[in-house]
């Protein structure tokens, strides 16, 4: 029946409708489907408190849809965030190439919230057919959340599908209409994110029910201790993503190009893609400490068993990945000046950065407290070690972060001014004052680190607030003097789009792999300090794979799900530059 | 092109994936089961108990994440071996087994000088352990203090224990809010006009429990009022489901509920409305839509 319309010469807001009113089709018809194929499975099913899906373990089966189904979901939330800020730059830059950006990205979104709603779907099958008591509980408390949750999916759906159908036509002065449709898809999608989270928070920190599970404030319970740290954490994080999986997109579209616009093209689109990512992921690590503080405060046992328990050892992976991604980062922005005439001036800085950053990974990777075997702790003689030890705990691990935090943008900040050469007339004395606010605060955060080892713990856990707050005032000094010092600055030559080595391209990618895999492991991480409990202390999880995997199987399992969701991603992009050829 | 530059990336991800993957394998590896439960019992001799509590500190209440009772562990808390042999001296009027019961229940009415107020007592989440539970932890610690164990497992703590493990079933406090415990009696609480229910888990298959509720009429038991009992096929399944699971439960039956809902249960019309709204307003935009370009066509 739709499809016959658009063959008519509609009018640009029927056509968007129509195209629209299929989307809402195809999610009804998705859940429809769903809901018969739950409702008949498990009245065909004999009863039981868990089930196994054809030999698969019930808790792997379910692992491995739910992150594929979140990381989907990461990307349709990140994208609309990531286009509706390089739209709106578009519109004040007056920078055409910026909505081009906005557009290609958008377009994906249909094909990847079909991907996202079918794997959510397949996940909430397998939670009725696999967990029929647990989902039965889960679903009894948060019953009002569910049809609040699927409206807003629907209104999601909705406002998506016209941002995406009226890009054309909602252009110069209607523009404005535009980035209202682009606020509501962002909107909706935040607020979706947000129930969702409400979910997988009170399994963690339960909250707002009695002794015996009885549910006595759904407030209470969707507003549990770590919901709101897991919001803005996953919400900076989807925003990272985004941006990291636009610039392995532009990588692989400038590997595969055919000439030199192109190749200019898909450069710029990268590195646009590259700065929202890094942009989002600086703030992250703070995110993160909030959110371990507050496991902390909701039970210190699952806190210690989660830094200093059977999970430590995985945050020796989470460093090294963190290091990856600055160097990769620092890396792809010092190949990128090489394509800016005049950012020769730089290349002095590069070799301490790099020594700088290294340093910070080795302070960073070194653990404090993990499980050590007896000879182990003979030879360092304690459960220490008598040096390395001291860069173990968390007071090293901050100021090291922060610095490498601090030695990113100093890159970032020479990338931006690679070409231009600054003429007002207080350029020297500007300068003095940034190099001064930058050194200000790597002596704070040094500073700060060695003093605290020095007061209680008590007093330390204060000291870090004034290391990101130094870190974060020096950013903002520097850049907003760098605004006005760049003002009408002299050009040394233009950027030349495209002349940068293949390496950079595979720095990208393997900024959108490590993102990713990290991704993984430390949904991996928040889900399994749970242990044996499905609702921590309060539902146990009595299923026989109620166990706590060994660290080795479960990264093969995150290597698995990071290989298929690439492989998803390729198809959806695939489809997609096959409708961009029919066009 | 496309395809080889696809092969390229697609290699190097699976290389830097493989590397991550293998750095996984490196670092130790084990796994971490849930705790057994053992039961304890007033006939439970010394030695078994102080057995049983060391299993519970070690395993079950997740004491060595911040303790430690041999040479090797954790010192966020103080060293068990210390603390069991100066537990006489450590509080006036406390005895070993006073102060050891007390630092496990209520960790924050006495702390060690130089240590912060982190432990959560053993008696709530995540430890979680029972009354009786906690005396055979006490009577592992004197026995590792070098001392003979004094604590001893009363039938009251068995009792206790019993209550606190099993908790209030779901299904009891469904039955409370729908009203069953109004007529019928359950482990000695509730109404007297309907028959006492403690045994009908055994007396019923839970099929037969629950086609009762869904249509009273089924069959009347002998002695009562007919048509008294209200029907409960509008009620949530999956709570009947539960209330089932408890009766039986009472008979030392599992049955697992499903909580599965009918497709006419709340969850489906609550679906079928939100899908038949969303899609009422897409359609009527639509037609308002081509009625304007009906309309500026004939213009
Ligand atoms: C989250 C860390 C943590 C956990 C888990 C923990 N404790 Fe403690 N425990 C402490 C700290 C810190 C102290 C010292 C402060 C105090 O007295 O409360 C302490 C004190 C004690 C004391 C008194 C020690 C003395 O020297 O007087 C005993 C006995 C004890 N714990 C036993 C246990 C047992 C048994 C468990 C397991 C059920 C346990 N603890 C779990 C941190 C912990
Ligand atoms: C208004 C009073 C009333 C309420 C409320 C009520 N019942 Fe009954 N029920 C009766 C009476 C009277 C009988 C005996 C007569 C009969 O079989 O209908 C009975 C019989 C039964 C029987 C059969 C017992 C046997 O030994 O044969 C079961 C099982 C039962 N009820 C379960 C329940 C459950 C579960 C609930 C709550 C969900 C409930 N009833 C609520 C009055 C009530």
């Amino acid at each position: 029946m739709s499809a016959r319309w658009p063959e008519r010469p509609a009018t640009p807001t029927a056509r968007a409708l129509s195209q629209t009113y299929k989307g809402v089709l195809k999610v009804s018809l998705l859940l429809v489907a769903t809901y018969v194929v739950a409702q008949a499975l498990s009245g065909f099913l004999p009863a039981a408190g868990y089930r196994d899906l054809l030999g698969l373990s019930n808790r792997t089966a379910v692992w491995i849809v739910a992150e594929l189904h979140l990381m989907f979901a990461a990307f349709v939330l990140g994208v609309p965030i990531f286009a509706l800020i390089t739209e709106v730059v578009g519109v004040a830059t007056k920078d055409r190439r910026y909505d081009d950006l906005a557009r290609e990205f958008t377009k994906l979104l249909a094909m990847a919230y079909t991907l996202t709603a079918v794997l959510g779907c397949t996940l909430l099958v397998l939670f009725v057919v696999l967990y029929p008591k647990f989902t039965a509980y889960m679903h009894g408390l948060f019953k009002p959340t569910w049809a609040l949750y699927l409206t807003l999916i629907f209104a999601e759906v909705i406002f998506a599908y016209l941002y995406w159908y009226t890009w054309d036509h909602l252009q110069g002065a209607r523009k404005r209409w535009h980035i209202a449709l682009g606020v509501m898809v962002n909107l909706w999608g935040t607020a979706l994110l947000f129930i969702a989270d409400a979910w997988v928070t009170f399994m963690m920190s339960p909250a707002g029910i009695d002794e015996a599970g009885n549910l006595t404030s759904l407030w209470a319970a969707v507003a549990n201790l770590t919901w709101m740290p897991i919001n803005i954490h996953r919400l900076l994080a989807n925003v990272a993503f985004g941006g990291a999986i636009a610039a392995a997109y532009a990588a692989f579209r400038f590997l595969a190009a055919r000439d030199d616009a192109e190749r200019a093209r898909f450069d710029w689109m990268g590195y646009v893609g590259s700065f929202i990512a890094i942009g989002a992921f600086i703030p992250l690590p703070f995110a993160g400490y909030w959110l371990g503080r507050e496991i902390y405060q909701f039970s210190e046992q699952m806190g210690v068993s989660m830094m200093g328990g059977g999970f430590s050892w995985l945050w020796i992976l989470q460093a090294m990945l963190i290091g990856s991604l600055f160097f990769a980062a620092n890396v792809y922005l010092w190949l990128g000046m090489g394509r800016i005439p005049g950012a020769e001036r730089y290349t002095k800085f590069q070799v301490p950065m790099m020594l700088i950053l290294t340093l910070g990974f080795l302070v960073w990777a070194t653990p404090r407290s993990i499980i050590a075997t007896g000879s182990e702790m003979v030879a360092m003689g304690g459960s220490h070690h008598p040096f390395l030890g001291l860069f173990g705990v968390m007071a090293a691990k901050n100021t090291a972060v922060n610095v490498m935090i601090l030695t990113t943008f100093f890159s970032f900040m020479l990338y931006r001014r690679g070409n231009r050469v600054a003429v007002v007339p207080w350029a020297a004395a500007g300068k003095a004052v940034q190099a001064l606010a930058i050194a200000a605060a790597a002596v704070v955060v040094v500073g700060y680190g060695v003093y605290s080892y020095y007061v209680p713990s008590i007093v330390r856990i204060g000291y870090s607030v004034y290391q990101v707050t130094a870190v974060l005032a020096a950013m903002v000094v520097f850049v907003a003097i760098d605004i006005p010092l760049l003002k009408g600055a002299r050009e040394i030559g233009p950027i030349a789009w495209g002349r940068i080595p293949a390496r950079a391209q595979y720095a990208l990618v393997f900024l959108a792999v490590t993102f990713t895999w990290l991704m993984g492991l430390m949904g991996y991480i928040r889900s399994g300090i749970r242990q044996h409990w499905h609702v921590y202390g309060r539902v146990a999880d009595e299923s026989a794979n109620a166990y706590t995997m060994t660290h080795g199987d479960a990264t093969l399992i995150v290597s698995g799900i990071v290989v298929a969701f690439f492989l998803l991603v390729a198809a959806v992009f695939f489809m997609a530059m096959r409708e961009e050829r029919k066009a | 092109m496309l395809a080889r530059t696809f092969l390229k990336i697609f290699i190097f991800v699976l290389v830097v994936v493989g590397i991550y993957a293998y750095v996984g394998q490196l670092v130790p590896q084990f796994e971490e089961h849930p705790p057994k439960t053992r039961t304890i019992t007033a006939e439970t001799d010394r030695d078994e108990l102080s057995d049983i509590g060391q299993e519970l500190l070690r395993g079950k209440g997740g004491c060595l994440i911040c303790h430690k009772d041999s040479e090797t562990g954790n010192t966020r808390g103080p060293d068990l071996r210390q603390s069991a042999a100066t537990a006489a001296s450590r509080k006036p009027g406390l005895d070993a087994e006073a102060y050891l019961l007390e630092s496990l229940r209520e960790p924050g009415a006495f702390l060690v000088p130089g240590y912060p107020n982190m432990m959560p007592s053993a008696l709530k989440p995540p430890a979680n352990l029972t009354p009786a539970e906690i005396k055979a932890v006490v009577a592992y610690l004197q026995v590792l203090g070098g001392a003979e164990s004094t604590a001893v497992v009363t039938v009251e703590d068995v009792e206790q224990s019993k209550r606190v493990a099993k908790g209030d079933h779901r299904g009891r406090t469904l039955m409370d809010q729908h009203g069953c415990t109004a007529c019928h009696k359950v482990e000695d609480e509730g109404g007297e006009i309907a028959p006492d229910l403690t045994g009908a888990g055994a007396r019923f298959e839970p099929d037969a429990i629950l086609r009762k509720l869904n249509d009273p009429a089924a069959w009347t038991t002998p002695n009562f009022e007919e048509g008294l009992m209200p029907s409960f096929a509008e009620a949530p399944p999956g709570d009947l489901h539960e209330i089932v699971a408890y009766l039986s439960g009472l008979a030392g039956k599992s049955y697992n509920p499903t909580g599965a809902a009918s497709p006419w249960s709340h969850e489906g019309v609550r679906l079928g409305l939100v899908i038949f709204i969303a899609n009422g307003l897409m359609l009527v935009a639509l037609a308002w839509a081509r009625r304007r370009e009906r309309r500026e066509a004939a213009q």
